[in-house]
C-alpha cells in the first residue's frame, strides 16, 4: 500500500526554502526583526499570509495593518518565528484535501489555535524560548503528511480500519518501519529546523518518551493539546480525531495542570 | 465516526475530550445506523482513549442508545473505563440507567451471542445484588460459569488469584438486554437464540432476509436454540411452520433445541413436526454428531438438492473479484501478485500441506461465494499489519484471516457497488486445513485462479 519508495518520493519532492524565506529566518534568529521584515516583504506570498493572518479580528486592529515591519513588532520575535515557520508548512498543503475533510482555512485555524494554547502552556510553564515557541508549528506536519501518503489509497484504509482500530501511524510503521512523526523530522531537517524542535515533536507522538526530562514534558503538553483541539467539532468532523493514536497514560501527569491552562 | 466491527460487537472509540459541543460530531445516528445494518448484537462506546467527559457529552450518546434500542432491541453502553469513570457514570445516571457498562471490551464479549458457550470462567462482584444476580444468570446463559462473590472482602480474596479465572468483572452494570434473535454461525449451521414468549412479534425480530440469504448461499441447517422459550402462541406456530416450509424448498433443516413443552400445547409439536422441523434436546446432540450433521444438510453442500453453478452473471464481474482480492493482499503483505492460470472446475488444491483457507459468501443482484487459500507463510505476512507482529499462534492467525477476508468482502462488495451490482457480504468461514475446506467445496464447480506473490503460490476460487 505505502512503500518506502513512496515517502523517499515524498521528502524529495518537499520544494527547499526559499531564499527569501531563508533569510527571514536567519534574520529573525539573530533576533533582528527590522532586517527580517525588509526581506519577508520581497516574498509576496509570505507578506500576504502575514497581512491576512495579522488583520484577523483576534487582532483587533480598525484599519488594515500591511506594513511587515509593523506586523513582525506586533507578532514579536518568537511570534514572527512562529508565523512564518506556520507559513512554511502551509506551503506542503494539498490544493484539495482528500482524505481529511480540510481546507486552507480550517488548517489555518489548526495552526492558529495550536500555536495560541501552546503560548498559553509556556506561559504557564514560565518557558521563554523562541525554539520551544516555535516547536508546535510542525506538529500539524503529521497531518499533511498523512494526507500526501495516503489520500490515494483512502478506500483500502476505510475497509482495513473497519475491522481494526489501526491510526495511520500504525499503520505506516507497520508496513515501512517509518513513522509520521520520523517524516515531520525529515521535512525538519530539511528546512534547517532545530535539533530541539525535532525532538520534542518527534517525542509528541507519545510513543517514543524522551531522555531529557524537560523535551519530555513539553512534549506531553503537546500531545494533550493536539488532542484537544482534535476534539473540537470543526476536526472531529475533518476525520482528524483518529487519525494518531492518543496515548492517554503519556498525558496522565499533566492532565490537572492542563485543565488548570485551559479553563476546562 | 466509523465503527469496527468484531464479534457481533460495534465499537465506537472516541480519543481526547467529550462534551456537549462535540459529541454528536463523533457519532450520529447515521453512524449508528449503518453499524446496525451489519447484524450487530450490540453497539457500543469504548471510552478508553477518553481522557475527560461530562454529563453534557455522555447525554448525546445515551439519546443514541435509546432511539436504537427502540428500534433494533439490542445492547448498547460504554466499555473500556477505569473505576473512576464508572462512579462518574453511575452517579451521572443512578436511577435512569438503561444502557449498560461493560469495564472492558472482552467483559462486553462475554455478553455477546457471537462469543456463546466458550465456557469461560469468570469471577464477578458488584456492590449491587441485584445486578450480581443478572450477571450471573446472563453469563450463565451464555454458555460460561460464574463464581458470584456475595462481598467485596470475598471478592478481593478470591481476585487476587487471578490466574484462576479467565474473566474477572467489577465495575460493570448489565442494562437491559437485547431481545433480538441472535444469530451465530457454527460450522456449516445457523444458530438462532429465541428466549421468554414467542408470539407475533417474533415477525419483527427474527431477520428474515438474512435467513433467505443464508439459505441462497448454502448454508442448509438452522438450529433454534430454544432452551430459555417459555411458551409460544399460534402466530409463533404458524412463523415457524411457513419458516420450516419454504426451508424445504432449498433442502434445508430447521430444527429446536430445548423446548420444553410444559407450557405449550401438544398440538402444537404435532404441527411443527408435520412442518418438518425436528426437535432435540441439547444442542450438542447435534453439533457433535458428524453422521446426523451429515443426514441434516450441515457437513457438506454437496447435500444441496438442486447444484447451483456459476453463471455467465457472477463470471463478468470476475476482474472485480480479482482485484478486490488481490489489492487486498498487495496492501497488507506490500508485495505485487501475479496472475497465474485461470480455469473454471472444480477447485484443484495441489500442495496440501502449510495450508489454511477463508470463505466469505455475498448476495443480493448476484450470490455466491469466494475462497481463499493461504499458504500459512503468506497468511501470516498478511495478517502481521492487523496484529502488530509475527506470530505462530494458528488460532490467532485464523481469527485475523476471518478480518482480512472481511475487508476484500468488503472491497468486492465496493467494487461492484461502482457497477451498480448491489451485494451484501456474510460472515466469513476460516479453515484450517484444506481438509476441512473441501467437505464443504469438493463438488462445487467454480473458476480458479492461480495467483503468485512473490515465490508464493495464493489460490481464489469463486463459486456458488
Amino acid at each position: 500500500m505505502i512503500t518506502n519508495k513512496m515517502i523517499d518520493s515524498f521528502i524529495e519532492k518537499i520544494p527547499p526554502k526559499p531564499d527569501a524565506l531563508h533569510a527571514t529566518i536567519k534574520f529573525l534568529n539573530d533576533g533582528n526583526l527590522t532586517k527580517a521584515a525588509k526581506v519577508a516583504e520581497e516574498d509576496l506570498a509570505l507578506k500576504s499570509y502575514l497581512i491576512h493572518l495579522v488583520n484577523k479580528p483576534i487582532y483587533g486592529f480598525k484599519t488594515e495593518v500591511s506594513d511587515i515591519g509593523q506586523i513582525f513588532g506586533i507578532l514579536s520575535l518568537s511570534g514572527s518565528q512562529q508565523t512564518v515557520y506556520n507559513y512554511m508548512l502551509s506551503l506542503l498543503c494539498p490544493k484539495k484535501w482528500e482524505l481529511f475533510n480540510l481546507n486552507e482555512i480550517s488548517f489555518n485555524e489548526l495552526q492558529a489555535n495550536l500555536s495560541s494554547h501552546w503560548k498559553k502552556i509556556l506561559d504557564f510553564l514560565n518557558i521563554k524560548d523562541k525554539e520551544i515557541e516555535s516547536a508546535i508549528t510542525l506538529l500539524p506536519a503529521s497531518i499533511i503528511v498523512s494526507e500526501a501518503l495516503f489520500s490515494t489509497k483512502k478506500e483500502d484504509v476505510e475497509l482495513l480500519r473497519s475491522v481494526n482500530a489501526l491510526d495511520y501511524n500504525t499503520i505506516l510503521t507497520r508496513l515501512c518501519g517509518t513513522s509520521l512523526f520520523d517524516i515531520c523530522n525529515m521535512i525538519a531537517t530539511k528546512w534547517d529546523m532545530s535539533q530541539q524542535i525535532q525532538q520534542i515533536v518527534y517525542a509528541s507522538s507519545g510513543l517514543n518518551p524522551s531522555d531529557n526530562e524537560q523535551i519530555n514534558t513539553l512534549a506531553k503538553w503537546m500531545h494533550l493539546l493536539l488532542f484537544y483541539e482534535l476534539s473540537q467539532p470543526l476536526f472531529i468532523k475533518a476525520g482528524l480525531n483518529d487519525f494518531i493514536d492518543f496515548q492517554l497514560e503519556y498525558v496522565q501527569d499533566i492532565y490537572e495542570d492542563f485543565t488548570k491552562v485551559m479553563e476546562l | 465516526m466509523r465503527a469496527i466491527l468484531k464479534n457481533g460487537i460495534g465499537l465506537f472509540s472516541p480519543q481526547g475530550f467529550l462534551d456537549g459541543n462535540n459529541s454528536s460530531s463523533f457519532l450520529s445516528i447515521e453512524d449508528v445506523d449503518a453499524t446496525v445494518e451489519l447484524n450487530t448484537d450490540m453497539i457500543l462506546v469504548s471510552l478508553k482513549k477518553v481522557i475527560f467527559f461530562n454529563k453534557n457529552g455522555l447525554d448525546v450518546f445515551i439519546k443514541l442508545f435509546s432511539k436504537i434500542k427502540k428500534k433494533k432491541n439490542i445492547i448498547v453502553g460504554f466499555c473500556d473505563y477505569d473505576s473512576k469513570k464508572f462512579t462518574a457514570i453511575s452517579k451521572f445516571y443512578s436511577s435512569e440507567m438503561n444502557f449498560s457498562l461493560f469495564r472492558t471490551y472482552d467483559i462486553a464479549l462475554l455478553f455477546s451471542n457471537s462469543f456463546k458457550n466458550k465456557n469461560k470462567n469468570v469471577l464477578l462482584y458488584s456492590d449491587d445484588k441485584s445486578q450480581r444476580t443478572a450477571m450471573a444468570i446472563e453469563l450463565h446463559d451464555f454458555g460460561h460459569n460464574p463464581v458470584v462473590c456475595q462481598t467485596y472482602e470475598e471478592f478481593h480474596e478470591k481476585s487476587s488469584n487471578s490466574s484462576a479465572y479467565d474473566n474477572i468483572i467489577y465495575d460493570t452494570f448489565i442494562g437491559q438486554m437485547g431481545q433480538k434473535i441472535a444469530t451465530r454461525v457454527a460450522g456449516n449451521t445457523i444458530i438462532y437464540s429465541v428466549s421468554s414468549f414467542l408470539d407475533a412479534d417474533i415477525g419483527n425480530t427474527f431477520n428474515i432476509a438474512y435467513h433467505n440469504n443464508s439459505l441462497n448461499v448454502g448454508f442448509r441447517l438452522f438450529i433454534f436454540d430454544a432452551y430459555k422459550v417459555i411458551s409460544m402462541n399460534i402466530h409463533a406456530l404458524n412463523f415457524f411452520s411457513k419458516l420450516s416450509t419454504s426451508a424445504a424448498e432449498y433442502n434445508a433443516t430447521i430444527c429446536f433445541v430445548g423446548l420444553d413443552f410444559t407450557k405449550i400445547p401438544l398440538s402444537f409439536k404435532d404441527t411443527m413436526e408435520d412442518s418438518g422441523i425436528l426437535f432435540y434436546k441439547q444442542m450438542d446432540d447435534i453439533l457433535q454428531n458428524k453422521e446426523l450433521l451429515k443426514e441434516l444438510g450441515a457437513s457438506s453442500a454437496a447435500n444441496i438438492k438442486n447444484k447451483r453453478v456459476i453463471d455467465k452473471a457472477i463470471v463478468t464481474k470476475l476482474p472485480d473479484f480479482i482485484e478486490a482480492t488481490v489489492a487486498t493482499i498487495e496492501m497488507m503483505t506490500n508485495s505485487k501478485a501475479k496472475k497465474e492460470a485461470v480455469e473454471v472446475n472444480k477447485i484443484e488444491i495441489k500442495e496440501k500441506s502449510d495450508r489454511i483457507a477463508s470463505s466469505i459468501g455475498f448476495y443480493g443482484d448476484i450470490d455466491g461465494m469466494v475462497v481463499l487459500v493461504f499458504p500459512t507463510k503468506i497468511a501470516k505476512k498478511a495478517c502481521e499489519l492487523l496484529i502488530g507482529e509475527s506470530t505462530d499462534d494458528l488460532e490467532l492467525i485464523l481469527d485475523t484471516l476471518a478480518e482480512l477476508v472481511n475487508i476484500v468482502g468488503g472491497k468486492i462488495k465496493s467494487l461492484l457497488g461502482d457497477h451498480d451490482v448491489r451485494v451484501n457480504i456474510t460472515l466469513p468461514r476460516t479453515y484450517q486445513s484444506i481438509d476441512s475446506l473441501m467437505e464443504v467445496i469438493e463438488n462445487k464447480k467454480g473458476v480458479q485462479v492461480d495467483l503468485a506473490f512473490d515465490d508464493d503460490k495464493f489460490l481464489f476460487f469463486l463459486t456458488k
